[in-house]
């Protein structure tokens, strides 16, 4: 820096300790930007009494070098993280959904079966709500306890997960139901509003029910309310029944607006009761 | 240890290389500072035993924020973590055992206001002769000299030095404004009139 270097005079005197504070405070100050001072006070420090500390010390620091310095590349994080967003994903559940959309594909073209749309409608709503039965909670998640202790648990992962399941479950349904002919069902989106409200409604009740219970609620109830009716009936057609009741509940302007006012009821009472879900399961 | 390193090799490769977990340069570092920084604190710390840890927390922490440290020199920075540390350590000496440190003398608590960056002493000093300064100083108070040291040499904060030494904040602003002012005294009484103004 200035090109002054300490004398060999004040660093044995700082050294033993022996130097006046003024020699010692611009030493000290010199030391903080001259490497060569440093290692020169260092040295003559080394050869007084503080020398045999000074080497035990050195021993403790490069003992305590962290393990694997050399950090390995950080792998992807894409796939761990909806690996670790959805449980329900990596179950059973995607197989189940993969048997629907396909098992109505193959009824309607291989088997010829024209109830195959109506069917399919039918089904598919508790399908998303299903995969919600299986992504938040204790009986679904091998790892919710410690899931449910960090920051982000409640209702936030509850949601992050239903979300997965949606993306999931909607294109695949909603193109299956494409492909497959109509045969006087409602179309093939129609099931999204009432997916969507069965989903929330879940997610709603998950709140006093308990995930498990809330959608074996709302699913079975779905089911039990497109089923009934028609296997009610005494006649055998079977899928036009059906057709005619999906129409019902499903088909139209008024039926949608209908479910959409319905998801929108749930989502608030959602956002209302969102606390609970940090309480989930506790008692 | 992996072979002794070049010895005009810079503190900032040095560092460089012990963020990548280089034993090799660490011990370098070591060799280079460890010595100086421990003079450093056995002036300011009679505790031999708290020294030790001071220093090797130091430089434990230098194993981990190595690669915070931006420029050439290492010196100012190692002395910053080693100061933080044995304030650290004093505060924890404290609360272990607040009943024998209670500070004598309690000067009235904001005495004046703080201190100012440029100082009236820090201009006297480079006008004068060396040996001059050392007999100021000498004639100040340890306890004031203490403060003088803590605030000016090693650059710490009010509230930082009145952990070091273990007196109120208060004490500290009025004792550093006594030592001014004392050293101002007994430097325009070494040499009249320094810096062609009154003291």
């Amino acid at each position: 820096m200035t090109g002054w270097h300490a004398p060999d005079r004040l660093i044995a005197g700082y050294a033993d300790g022996s130097l006046p504070d003024a020699d010692a405070w611009s030493l000290e100050k010199h030391l903080e930007s001259c490497a060569a001072c440093a290692g020169r006070v260092s040295r003559a420090v080394r050869a007084t009494a503080a020398g045999p500390v000074l080497t035990d010390l050195r021993q403790a620091v490069l003992a305590a070098a962290p393990r694997a310095p050399a950090a390995e590349p950080r792998p992807l994080r894409a796939p761990r993280l909806l690996w670790a967003a959805a449980p329900a994903v990596r179950g059973a559940w995607l197989p189940a959904v993969l048997l629907v959309a396909l098992g109505a594909v193959l009824l309607a073209h291989v088997a010829d079966f024209s109830g195959a749309r109506p069917l399919l409608l039918a089904v598919a709503p508790v399908v998303p709500v299903a995969g919600v039965a299986l992504s938040y909670g204790r009986h679904a998640d091998p790892l919710h306890e410690l899931a449910a202790s960090t920051p982000s648990a409640g209702l936030r992962l509850a949601l992050v997960r239903t979300a997965v399941v949606l993306a999931v479950s909607l294109p695949l349904l909603t193109l299956a139901g494409v492909v497959v002919p109509s045969s006087g069902a409602p179309g093939a989106a129609a099931w999204l509003l009432p997916g969507l409200t069965l989903t929330l409604a879940a997610l709603a009740l998950g709140g006093w029910l308990g995930l498990r219970a809330a959608t074996a609620v709302t699913g079975g109830g779905w089911l039990c309310a497109v089923l009934a009716p028609v296997l009610a009936t005494p006649d055998g057609a079977v899928s036009r029944h059906l057709s005619d009741q999906l129409s019902l509940y499903v088909g139209g302007g008024a039926a949608q607006g209908g479910w959409a006012a319905a998801a929108a009821l749930c989502a608030a009472l959602l956002a209302v009761r969102r606390t609970a879900y940090d309480r989930l399961e506790r008692h | 240890m992996g072979g002794h390193r070049e010895k005009d090799e810079g503190d900032g490769a040095l560092l460089r290389a012990v963020a990548a977990g280089d034993p090799a340069a660490m011990a370098a570092l070591y060799d280079r500072h460890a010595g100086w920084l421990h003079a450093r604190l056995t002036r300011r710390c009679a505790d031999p035993e708290v020294v030790r840890e001071v220093l090797q927390d130091t430089f434990v922490t230098v194993w981990r924020s190595a690669g915070a440290h931006r420029g050439e020199e290492a010196g100012g920075w190692l002395w910053t973590i080693a100061a933080r540390r044995l304030i650290d350590a004093r505060r924890a000496q404290e609360r272990a055992g607040r009943l024998e440190t209670t500070p004598i003398d309690t000067a009235p608590a904001g005495a004046g206001p703080a201190l100012s960056a440029p100082s009236a002493e820090e201009r006297a000093l480079t006008g004068l002769e060396y040996g001059d300064v050392g007999t100021a100083l000498n004639r100040i108070s340890p306890e004031l000299r203490e403060v003088l040291r803590a605030t000016v040499v090693d650059g710490l904060t009010t509230r930082e030095t009145a952990r070091l030494l273990g007196i109120p904040e208060g004490t500290v602003k009025s004792r550093a404004m006594r030592a001014r002012a004392e050293l101002r005294a007994a430097l325009a009484q070494l040499t009249p009139n320094p810096m062609g103004g009154p003291a």
